[in-house]
């Protein structure tokens, strides 16, 4: 199976970094990245996971009330 | 997702064009950037700039300007950006570091001159870039005769003042200099409607100071052993520092040098230990000019300083804050400022000095000078540093190019036997 990376979008900035502060409490590892354009063609940021924490990920934006956009998963990017 | 387009809209963007633009930013930043191992943490915040690089932050210069406040473009790190604060303005770096702009750039310019010159003005003409929209005014300066003819044609499209920078440094250069900066002064206080009191000079004064200060720390940091970052992501922190929300971008810096710092008390590099450290020295690389950091790295070796204006230039020597008169003050500035050793001066001797004296305390291998195209100034002060650097037995290679990828395999190939010869 080709591998994947894992990406949550959102509605604007805001809830973007306050997803991002609840992953750094819960030291979840994120990395902050320009929204890839299969995804979205707005700029802006998008935070990208690991797939073995989705759960978690989705749990923190719940429990935060934090709006996402999506969750989306797009195949590695061959070098 | 943000949408953004509105606010372009309202700043008068080409829209079609830009989103060109956008659509190379998250390809070209993953596989600069995102493919690095061992990166610090730290470094989600630049990852979150860039991404909102034509975003969140060109909505805080809206917001500032509908709360009346002005937008002020800069391309030089001569023009001081304490004047530009202390009038309540936000100063914005204007340097274009794309190749993108460059066909638009060569519709009012000759082809045959530098790259930065026709990126920024490229980018103005083809209303691509919404920090170029957003200025109320522009403030160039007069280090070379490409720069110069340019801020006529940009006056036509925004109103572009030009500071003269003095090419000698005798003391009357240094009169000269502080008179320029009262002028400034005064064209700032009019387009703000803002007096600059000496207190609000004074507080500025601190504020750049202490990001002079944090740059210089993250730079302290690379002279470790196992350097504990990339010499890209020092760059891009460079690059950023000279648009971002100055407070903010202190914060996020001093917090990212506390994880270096730890990094090394533990030794944890970005690269082998082994791996070839490089000072790199010449023209300034505009944001998003990565090209020759990430040809260096990706063949195995770390640049570990920048004696270029997106370098050392830019935070060296801080002002002197014991003044507390406008008179004392603005001569700190001019001292501080006239003080920068562009290859812009005859002579430059302390140029020669900086880039030997770097490469000891960095503890470079090899020095790679950098001229873009064109850069005649640059070009020709290289024999003056490759004989220092030779006479000090640092070995240096002279690489000329431009934005465009056409070069990339070339450069690759003298880099890398460049690596083979400092083994």
């Amino acid at each position: 199976m080709e591998e994947q990376d894992y990406y949550v979008i959102f509605p604007n900035v805001n809830e973007g970094l306050k997803l991002e502060k609840q992953l750094k409490e819960k030291k979840i590892k994120y990395t902050i990245v320009p929204t890839p354009r299969e995804i979205s063609k707005c700029c802006g940021i998008c935070i990208k996971y690991l797939f073995e924490d989705e759960g978690a990920v989705k749990q923190a934006a719940a429990e935060h009330g934090i709006q996402v956009s999506g969750f989306h998963a797009l195949h590695k990017r061959k070098k | 997702m943000a949408d953004y387009r509105a606010l372009w809209e309202i700043l008068g963007m080409d829209l079609e064009k830009h989103d060109v633009l956008c659509a190379v930013l998250p390809e070209l930043y993953g596989d600069v950037y995102l493919s690095q191992q061992n990166r610090p943490e730290g470094m989600n915040y630049y990852n979150f700039v860039i991404s909102e690089v034509h975003g969140l932050r060109i909505q805080e210069l809206e917001n500032h300007k509908e709360e009346g406040g002005k937008v002020v473009g800069t391309f030089c790190v001569f023009v001081p950006d304490e004047l530009i604060l202390a009038a309540g303005a936000i100063g914005v770096g204007l340097c274009g570091g794309s190749q993108f702009w460059i066909e638009d750039g060569e519709k009012v310019l000759p082809r045959n001159i530098c790259p930065l010159v026709k990126a920024f003005v490229g980018a103005k003409v083809s209303g691509t870039c919404p920090y170029f929209q957003s200025c109320d005014m522009l403030v160039g300066e007069t280090t070379c005769d490409g720069k110069k003819k340019a801020w006529e044609i940009l006056d036509e499209y925004v109103p572009t003042y030009v500071m003269d920078l003095p090419q000698m440094k005798r003391d009357k250069d240094y009169l000269k200099w502080a008179e320029e900066i009262e002028d400034l002064k005064a064209k700032l206080e009019a387009l703000t409607g803002n007096q600059i009191t000496e207190e609000k000079l004074a507080a500025a004064i601190k504020l750049c100071n202490r990001k002079r200060a944090a740059l210089k720390r993250l730079y302290d940091a690379r002279k470790a052993l196992n350097v504990p970052i990339s010499g890209k992501d020092a760059l891009l922190i460079s690059q950023i520092a000279f648009y971002d929300n100055p407070e903010r971008f202190i914060e996020m810096t001093n917090k990212l040098c506390d994880e270096l710092e730890e990094r090394i008390e533990m030794s944890k590099g970005t690269a082998a230990q082994k791996a070839p450290r490089l000072l790199i020295t010449g023209t300034p690389m505009a944001i998003p000019n990565w090209k020759l950091h990430h040809i260096i790295e990706e063949s195995g070796a770390t640049v570990v300083c920048e004696e270029t204006c997106t370098g050392t230039r830019y935070f060296e020597n801080p002002v002197d804050e014991s003044q507390t008169d406008m008179a004392g003050m603005i001569k700190a500035m001019a001292d501080r400022y006239l003080h920068i050793n562009c290859a812009c001066f005859t002579p430059n001797d302390g140029r020669v000095e900086d880039i030997i004296r770097y490469a000891r305390e960095y503890g470079a291998d090899g020095v790679v000078y950098y001229n873009l195209q064109f850069c005649h100034t640059y070009n020709i002060e290289y024999k003056a540093v490759e004989k220092a650097l030779k006479e000090a037995g640092i070995p240096v290679l002279f690489i000329e190019t431009d934005y465009s990828n056409d070069d990339t395999g070339q450069l690759k190939t003298r880099i890398e036997a460049f690596l083979e010869m400092l083994k």
